[in-house]
């Protein structure tokens, strides 16, 4: 399958420190992959450069298609009315798909005469993502579009976002640092930790290789990739990628995205990336 | 493109097309009572020597000063209103709300926003000030026909000719480059303010340099006949010619004048004139009117180029 | 477009989410809800009522197509097989009614709501050993 996004040794410095570093990976067209790490992580880093609002200090980001970007926290035109906003984004943009917008904004309850400064949080949100889908965009980025939402905006605007990638041929990346919020949604995983990449891939497949492992302190570890560890005096918890050791006193389960995800967080030196040698014990 | 920026600037534009307007109807208004109040008050053969014609000429005067003093103002707030207004928030204000990065993203690319911006906004900013310096211009012969050009006065010269699109146009390039600089608007409108008094400040000095000084020697008076000239400096020369700033030997007493009175002065300057000194002046000459305007518009064109030229730089080097 | 099948998620049970698609389908067979011939909903239409990507809606729709329950036309969705049917309405009326008449049998005795379910549990996984031996 082609890349809808190929990021190949990229690296962004502002003055002195480098905000990401080493940074390669390539997200499947038509996947909604999910950018996770803490804050400073370097994940808006990642999604300006992908998006042309920084350049790359070494490296390459290459996009295939136009994309379309909703920045944090949605700006937009709080003077304009909702009408405008779309009239700007037809005066921005080569392709745009107006009618399908105002179509999307009538069935969202959004008045197209409205100020836009006088909308709620979530149709703001609303607005912003009607926008960027309208421009017809082969990949899709949001940086943090859940962020700052009450529980019915964010169902509202992931409602959107799914429906338009189960319409058309359309690769999301969408960056947040809860990754509860992500689990129904993303099908691609992405972990950005202190600026370097630590995880890349299929999360069916990602959830598949790895395994939480529950044993008593001196249950054999040998041969085993582990992600990362943790120990109390008694009993010892792991998070392994691969197969288990065959000691018996294991207990195995498959983790959950959240425990994955966690589990690389804690380790920084772990990293699950394909064509790459993998975990470092 | 143009009608976002219509959308976005409209109400700079209108703003200042309404009181440009405003201002013309004013001068429209008072040029046409003046011209009624010559027809009708001043007798045939003036402007003359006539005392009819000499109560006439004051009798404009008053109005002219009246008209002045409401925008009188103009040459040094206009330029920093057009920077703080137009300048300012251009880039500042998308830095400000984060909307660069909307618009930013957008197939348009970068370059070409800020191109069709600076064009259309730089463009209107000149028309404005053209359109001003015309106003003024034809407004100031009915009161002023005979009396002068507009050279002497400095704050005059700033609101006719090339001068206030100059000034104008670098204003909004000064504050356009604040607001990259800030990346919010409120600095970039006061350092505009604080930009455009202190560049005021600088040309008013510079601007003697424009051109070498006229000289003329004066005897039994040292105030030059022409009172729309620009004087430079002055000095006393001696029988023998050479300049002296202060006549220390002539033998002439200089008692110092009290109150409002200048007769000890008058009467040292008439001694040192019977000893044959002569008073030397230097100035610019009216006739060197285009001459300062197309040089002061020189120097503020190229300023304005060189921080347009740094807005976009900066801009385009990280519009993130 | 009328859909015949709602379906909910309950996010917090910890079973997959197209595994609970699937089950939802299932129950909806037995219950009589869907028929054969009937179509299920788009993956469109199920993303844009639960916020879910769609790969998994169709990921849950190969799963019963996998089992024999329903088949993808392409271009047009996917339907319910034919021949695919549960125990007839009448059978499943007659069952409905001898159950009841156990419930009343099992109060009557003095068994609570939580003692009934134990009890039906245990006889469906004895009566499945049984089958398996």
């Amino acid at each position: 399958m082609s890349a809808a996004l190929e990021v190949t040794g990229l690296g962004v410095r502002y003055r002195r420190t480098w905000a990401l570093r080493d940074c390669s990976l390539s997200v499947p067209a038509g996947r909604v992959a999910a950018l996770v790490g803490p804050n400073g992580a370097g994940k808006t880093t990642l999604m300006h450069t992908a998006v042309g609002l920084l350049r790359a200090t070494e490296g390459s980001v290459r996009v295939a298609g136009e994309a379309a970007f909703v920045a944090q926290d949605k700006p937009l035109y709080d003077d304009f009315t909702v009408a405008e906003m779309l009239t700007f984004g037809l005066r921005t943009n080569r392709r745009w798909d107006g009618e399908a917008a105002a179509a999307r904004l009538a069935g969202l309850g959004i008045p197209l005469k409205r100020k836009v400064g006088g909308l709620s949080g979530g149709q703001q949100a609303q607005v912003a993502v009607t926008l960027a889908l309208a421009s017809r965009p082969d990949l899709l980025v949001l940086d943090e579009p859940l962020a700052n939402l009450d529980p019915l905006a964010r169902h509202d605007v992931m409602r959107t976002i799914m429906a338009e990638t189960a319409g058309r041929e359309l690769t999301v990346l969408l960056s947040s640092h809860v990754v509860s919020d992500l689990e129904e949604t993303c099908d691609w995983l992405i972990v950005l930790n202190g600026g370097r990449m630590q995880v890349s891939g299929d999360i069916e497949e990602l959830l598949d290789d790895h395994l939480v492992l529950t044993g008593p302190v001196g249950a054999s570890e040998a041969g085993m990739r582990v992600v990362s560890a943790g120990r109390t005096d008694r009993q010892v918890g792991l998070l392994v990628r691969g197969a288990p050791s065959p000691d018996p006193r294991w207990q195995a389960r498959r983790p959950g995205l959240e425990e994955l995800v966690m589990g690389y967080l804690r380790n920084p030196e772990s990293t699950a990336m394909p064509a790459l040698t993998g975990v470092r014990p | 493109m143009i009608w976002v920026t219509w959308r976005q600037h409209r109400a700079q534009i209108l703003v200042t097309a309404a009181f440009l307007a405003l201002l013309g109807m004013l001068l429209l208004g008072s040029a046409v009572e003046a011209s009624r109040y010559v027809a009708e008050h001043a007798p045939p053969g003036c402007p003359g020597p006539a005392v009819a014609c000499g109560e006439v000429a004051v009798a404009l005067g008053q109005r002219y000063d009246t008209v002045y003093s409401v925008f009188g103002w103009m040459p040094l707030v206009a330029p920093a209103l057009i920077g703080a207004f137009w300048g300012a928030p251009l880039l500042g204000r998308e830095y400000e709300r984060g909307t660069h990065r909307l618009a930013w993203t957008q197939a348009v690319p970068v370059w070409r926003w800020l191109a069709v911006k600076l064009t259309v906004l730089g463009g209107a900013v000149v028309a404005g000030g053209l359109l001003l310096s015309l106003m003024v211009s034809l407004w100031r012969p009915v009161f002023r026909s005979g009396v002068g050009s507009a050279f002497g006065n400095v704050g005059v010269f700033n609101m006719v000719g090339v001068a206030p699109a100059a000034w104008w146009l670098y204003a909004f390039a000064l504050g356009t480059a604040a607001g990259t600089l800030f990346r919010r608007t409120l600095p970039a409108m006061a350092l505009v303010v604080a930009g455009v008094a202190a560049t005021m400040f600088t040309l008013v000095q510079v601007s003697d340099h424009y051109a070498e000084p006229a000289r003329t020697q004066l005897s039994g008076t040292v105030v030059l006949d022409d009172p729309d000239v620009r004087l430079v400096s002055s000095a006393w020369v001696e029988p023998s010619g050479r300049e002296v700033g202060e006549p220390s030997e002539s033998g002439c007493a200089r008692r110092v004048d009290v109150g409002q009175s200048s007769k000890n002065t008058d009467a040292w300057q008439a001694c040192l004139f019977g000893k044959g000194y002569r008073f030397a002046v230097y100035y610019h000459p009216a006739s060197r009117f285009w001459l300062f305007q197309w040089t002061e518009a020189g120097i503020l064109t190229v300023a304005a180029a060189a921080l347009g030229g740094l807005a976009v730089h900066r801009t385009l080097r990280r519009p993130g | 477009m009328f859909c015949l099948i709602e379906f909910t998620l309950d996010r917090s049970s910890g079973v997959s989410t197209y595994l609970q698609l699937a089950h939802q389908v299932k129950q909806a067979l037995r219950l009589g809800t869907l028929r054969p011939g009937d179509q299920l909903p788009t993956a469109r239409e199920v993303v844009e009522s639960l916020a879910i990507n769609p790969n998994t809606v169709l990921k849950a729709y190969r799963e019963l197509e996998r089992e024999g329950l329903v088949e993808g036309r392409p271009g047009m969705g996917t339907f319910v097989r034919q021949g695919v049917a549960g125990p007839t309405l009448a059978d499943h009326t007659r069952v409905r009614r001898g159950l009841e008449a156990w419930v009343r049998d099992a109060r009557a005795a003095g068994l609570d709501q939580e003692d009934l379910r134990v009890l039906f549990a245990v006889v469906i996984a004895d009566l499945a050993k049984e089958d398996v031996a």
